[in-house]
């Protein structure tokens, strides 16, 4: 018999309301999202036994409209890769509408890439982080996947809004208007120009570059105007991701300290080594490795981290810079050869989420669309990143890219 | 060779808000153990800080009240350290980006000269969670209260300024009155509000290099402060004759023996920035908003009492000492009884009767206005300082008026040419030997059949008539 995909299903009754924004939708979860009552073990020992004891804003949000939440998935320890997470297994069965996933290095764009369906990170900072547990907190927001852009764009009018228990949000008013999910279909601007990364392009192997370049064609064939774009320290992505994501993945985890809750060691001479031995069962190879990169960036190499601060702030105004002149930035969300279920040690974590930290870094939206880019059996994704808090226009956008794809298979067939 | 010591302090002062920094538990660590907590501060899965907007004004009023230039823009830092009061792994500190830089403070040297202290920063950090140890019972063991934990701190941090004792003691007192005045702390010592580190090291005379540093801890007192850096002065400067050098570490001060001891060599974690917690962007506009609520400060108002109300300047500093302080003064003052009176009776009388009492401006019994009556009564007379006296008391036990009080208790001064006389008539044939002693030379009998007169008239007579009266009848 198989494993169950669940690491907690919910036995009450489905919400008796039925004319809530979302009711009639099921949504899983993530076991790092609190919702009351629940085992929140974030996949990890260190949690072991923390049951929430309130609503996560977003979870709060979600009942209310009427959603039933379903259960929470396996997931990886943390959150920190995808090996042993559930997630689109769940997604490609058609369990549920859609599945939360806290997305740090492009998780939820992947987790809907391998299952064949829409995933999407929001803009940072526009959906409250209130009850969720995070692991590296300047790049991780809470991102869905779903089987298409209307679910997506439905769960996110009810959970993007300011949040008075989240004051790391951006101030809606004046200058910022609140995103809102609810016109993404209305808006018929039209598409100005989408921009290739051409550090991208370059990094691919032939038959992705093969795939993607097909896509781009068939796109522009429907009248989509492509461009090149540059963004200079692209390369650089994945060693700001890697060492400023570390230090703050080792001060998120310094909390769990096995005493309140989570495994604590059998034995122990007195407290430090009662810390020392439960953490050290604890945490698992991986994580336990991503944490002392972090310890080792945040004292014996803190010039490593001041760098690649610097170089992200660089990444940010290039990637600003870029989506002045276009619409959404275009690259693929996988690569074919790296497995993301198989991906346990911190290097081929990296590999699996090449093209997709540079969101995290950065802040900006992205969407990935399913069935575009085919690179022999692989679903590459294609991957689009819009300007920050300009997110409804980001899925407007995808949605017609995704529609154009659609004609674009139709008259060839 | 002669030694000079470079002194600088660091200084962790409470604030008095009345939540906790990134949460909204009442900020009280006194209350029963474990009382004010919540997800929050105990750093639960899925807790999200909430800076308090009540922190930062207090945190930029106590700053502004040292002359400290509030950073446009600030931000919290992680101060990475594993301890049992520290459950997260990390205390939220300022360190690349404090809220405030520069800024001093103005004291008098040990030679009666002005001095200019500086402060090298102030920053905004949270307080960790109180560790109680119980080594009774068969199992030692360590409890945790979290009541303190993420309750609102400045620290201080000066610049190597000081040179001696009582620069360091005086500097904090200066500091503990002028923040005392903005009403955003309570700057207690020995209640813990307070508590402050000293780093002293030496160098030889008229030389302008820094030398290692020794820090110093556990001291409850401002004395306490000055004779743990004394002691340190004195140890370092045997330890230098004896060709012993200087290692840089931390030493904790033994208020029984009066020694410093070493505790631990000294440790520098890691300080990362808090990814969290949001950046504090700060506008001229509002820092001016702050700015406008700062009271006059202590030597704006030593200087204006002087000025306006003719006290010496001993008496005006005194009164200035505590804002409360100086604002009851003020109070009585305007009632109408004049300003050295009032600061005399308040001095001498009023603030060791209150002490007594155990009352703080806040709880006084005495208002400004029965305390105003008093004064003027005694000033026009009514009554003598003796009833004066007395009449204090009663303030302090009853609600009545000071004039209430002189009529029931019969406190009038008598001031009546007539009665007066019938009083003397009484003292002179009483004491006819002290009165051939004034007669024959010994003027200071007079004080003597004063005395007895006083005694006759049960303190109610007006010593100075009765004075006046005996002269004109000895003459």
């Amino acid at each position: 018999m198989q494993e169950t995909p669940y690491t907690y299903l919910d036995s009450s009754p489905s919400p008796a309301s039925t004319d809530g924004a979302l009711s009639g939708v099921s949504i899983a979860i993530q076991p790092n999202m609190s919702v009351r009552g629940w085992p929140t073990a974030a996949g990890s020992n260190a949690l072991e036994g923390f049951t929430a004891i309130y609503d996560a804003t977003v979870i709060e949000r979600l009942k209310h409209a009427g959603a039933q939440i379903k259960g929470s998935i396996r997931m990886s320890e943390l959150g920190f890769g995808l090996a042993g997470d559930t997630g689109a297994t769940v997604l490609h069965n058609g369990e549920v509408d859609g599945l939360l996933v806290t997305d740090t290095m492009g998780e939820a764009r992947m987790t809907a890439c391998v299952a064949g369906n829409f995933g999407f990170k929001p803009s940072y900072g526009i959906v409250s982080r209130f009850g969720l547990i995070g692991l590296i907190p300047s790049m991780e927001c809470c991102g869905i996947a779903a089987k298409n852009i209307k679910d997506i764009a439905g769960a996110m009018s009810v959970m993007a809004k300011s949040d008075s228990r989240d004051l790391s949000m951006p101030e809606f008013g004046a200058g910022l208007d609140t995103p809102r999910f609810d016109r993404v279909f209305e808006t018929r601007e039209p598409i100005r120009s989408c921009g290739v990364v051409k550090e991208c392009i370059d990094m691919l192997e032939k038959d992705e570059s093969r795939a993607f370049g097909a896509a781009m064609a068939r796109l522009a064939d429907r009248g989509l105007q492509i461009e090149e774009v540059h963004l200079k320290d692209f390369e650089l992505a994945r060693e700001v991701h890697n060492v400023i994501g570390a230090v703050e993945a080792s001060s998120s985890t310094g909390k769990y300290d096995s005493v309140r809750y989570g495994h604590r060691a059998a034995t122990a001479k007195n407290w430090n080594d009662m810390y020392m031995n439960s953490r050290a069962e604890s945490f698992g190879v991986l994580l336990k490795s991503y944490l002392f990169q972090g310890a080792y960036f945040q004292y014996e190499n803190y010039n490593a981290f001041v760098d690649a601060a610097r170089i992200r702030a660089r990444l940010l105004s290039q990637t600003e810079a870029a989506l002045e002149r276009f619409d959404v930035l275009l690259l693929p969300t996988r690569r074919a050869a790296f497995d993301p279920s198989s991906a346990h040690t911190i290097n081929t974590v990296y590999d699996v989420f090449s093209w997709t930290l540079i969101a995290n870094i950065t802040g900006h939206p992205a969407i990935t669309l399913p069935h575009m880019v085919a690179c022999g059996d692989t679903d590459l994704g294609l991957q689009l990143i819009g300007p920050r808090f300009q997110d409804e226009r980001l899925l407007s956008v995808a949605a017609r890219l995704a529609d154009l794809d659609m004609e674009a298979h139709h008259d060839g067939l | 060779m002669a030694y000079e010591a470079v002194i600088g302090l660091e200084i962790h002062v409470q604030l008095s808000c009345t939540t906790k920094m990134f949460c909204d538990c009442p900020n009280r660590p006194g209350d029963d153990p474990n009382t004010n907590i919540c997800p929050i501060c105990l750093w639960l899965p899925g807790a999200v800080p909430r800076f308090s907007l009540e922190t930062l004004e207090k945190a930029t009023l106590a700053c502004l009240a040292l002359n400290c230039d509030i950073q446009p823009r600030s931000a919290f830092d992680q101060k990475v350290y594993y301890y049992p009061d520290l459950p997260k792994g990390f205390q939220l500190s300022q360190h690349h980006m404090p809220l405030s830089r520069g800024g001093w403070v103005d004291i008098t040297d040990e030679n009666g000269k002005p001095k200019k202290l500086r402060l090298h920063h102030a920053h905004m950090e949270e307080d960790v969670a109180k560790l109680v140890h119980e080594t009774e019972g068969r199992t030692p063991i360590s409890l945790v209260d979290f009541n303190r934990a993420g309750t609102p701190l400045i620290e201080i941090v000066t610049e190597p300024d000081m040179r001696d004792p009582h620069d360091a003691m005086a500097f904090l007192k200066v500091l503990r009155t002028q923040l005392r005045y903005t009403g955003c702390a309570e700057c207690s010592m020995d209640q813990g509000t307070m508590r402050c580190d000293a780093n002293i090291s030496l160098r030889p005379h008229g030389s302008d290099q820094l030398n290692t540093k020794v820090e110093v801890k556990n001291m409850n007192s401002i004395q306490h402060v000055g004779n743990a850096i004394a002691y340190e002065i004195k140890r370092q400067t045997e330890s230098l004759k004896n060709n012993e050098p200087i290692v840089l570490h931390t030493r904790l001060w033994d208020p029984e023996k009066r020694i410093t001891t070493f505790m631990r060599g000294k440790f520098e974690g890691p300080c990362v920035p808090d990814p969290a917690v949001t950046q504090i962007l700060i506008a001229d506009e509002w820092q001016q908003k702050m700015a406008s609520k700062l009271p006059e400060m202590p030597h704006r108002k030593v200087n204006r009492f002087v000025g306006q109300y003719g006290l010496t300047h001993d008496e005006a500093a005194q009164m200035s000492s505590e804002r409360e302080l100086s604002e009851y003064f003020e109070a009585v003052v305007e009632l109408g009884a004049s300003p050295r009176t009032v600061a005399n009776w308040m001095a001498t009388q009023l603030l060791p009767t209150m002490k007594e009492h155990g009352h703080e401006f806040a709880t006084l019994p005495v208002t400004a206005q029965r305390f105003s009556g008093l004064i003027t009564m005694l000033e026009k007379n009514e009554i003598n300082s003796n009833s004066a006296r007395s009449v204090l008391f009663k303030l302090f036990e009853t609600a009545q008026s000071p004039e209430e009080i002189v009529d029931q208790f019969g406190f009038r001064q008598v001031s009546d040419t007539g009665m007066l006389r019938v009083i003397v008539d009484q003292v002179v044939s009483d004491n006819m030997s002290a009165v051939e002693n004034y007669k024959n030379g010994n003027k200071k009998s007079i004080g003597f059949l004063v005395g007895q007169a006083m005694k006759l008239s049960q303190g109610k007579a007006n010593p100075k008539r009765l004075q006046e009266i005996l002269r004109e009848k000895l003459a």
